[in-house]
């Protein structure tokens, strides 16, 4: 049985770099497997996210355009 | 990761929105990253609660960037000659902000390998 565990996150609303920030602060508390979902419709969330899991080690499991917003998830 | 050195030599937003935007997207990907204020634009961002302040039309809202900035290990420096410049008191100065000189500054950026000026 697994023990990660999936944590959420939303930033709706936030501006650039907002949402990337909170990701930030929020991987402080993570654990090694643990996941996390991002809601945000920040325009540059996509790429930005893509930038900050290369940068940090995090993989990017997707990041979907759900028309208006986006939601993404990144295991740690 | 890169070190980053940010100098600010401007009193109006368009010189502290992007030093807080850029400063804190280097903090999250890793880079340490500092701030210099030099006289020029320490009047009014050093200033107690002056910072939080700030708006900027399209932009995030600035008390929660600065928050976010020294949360995440940002380091805030005004420069000294400012004291005398700008008539300010060491009292009035933001209690997240350390005085330093210019050589002491130059020092902990000289090895940095991204730095920007606004």
């Amino acid at each position: 049985m697994s023990d990660t565990t999936t944590h959420k996150l939303d930033a709706l609303g936030l501006k650039c770099p907002q949402p990337i920030l909170e990701v930030t602060i929020k991987a402080k508390e993570l654990k090694k497997g643990d996941v996390l979902e991002v809601l945000a419709d920040c325009h540059s969330f996509p790429r930005d996210l893509k930038a900050w899991c290369e940068r940090t080690g995090r993989v990017l499991l997707f990041c979907n355009d759900e028309g208006g917003k986006f939601r993404a998830q990144i295991q740690f | 990761m890169a070190k980053v050195a940010i100098v600010v030599n401007g009193s109006e937003p368009k010189s502290v929105y992007p030093s807080f935007i850029l400063g804190t997207s280097g903090l999250a990907i890793g880079n340490e990253v500092m701030i210099f204020f030099c006289p020029a634009g320490s009047v009014p961002w050093c200033k107690k609660g002056e910072l939080e302040k700030v708006t900027m039309k399209g932009n995030p809202d600035m008390k929660d960037l600065v928050q976010k900035y020294v949360k995440l290990g940002g380091k805030l420096y005004l420069c000294e000659l400012a004291l005398e410049a700008k008539d300010l008191k060491k009292e009035d100065i933001r209690t997240d902000t350390e005085i330093i000189g210019a050589t002491e500054f130059m020092s902990k950026a000289s090895d940095a390998t991204v730095t920007f000026s606004f």
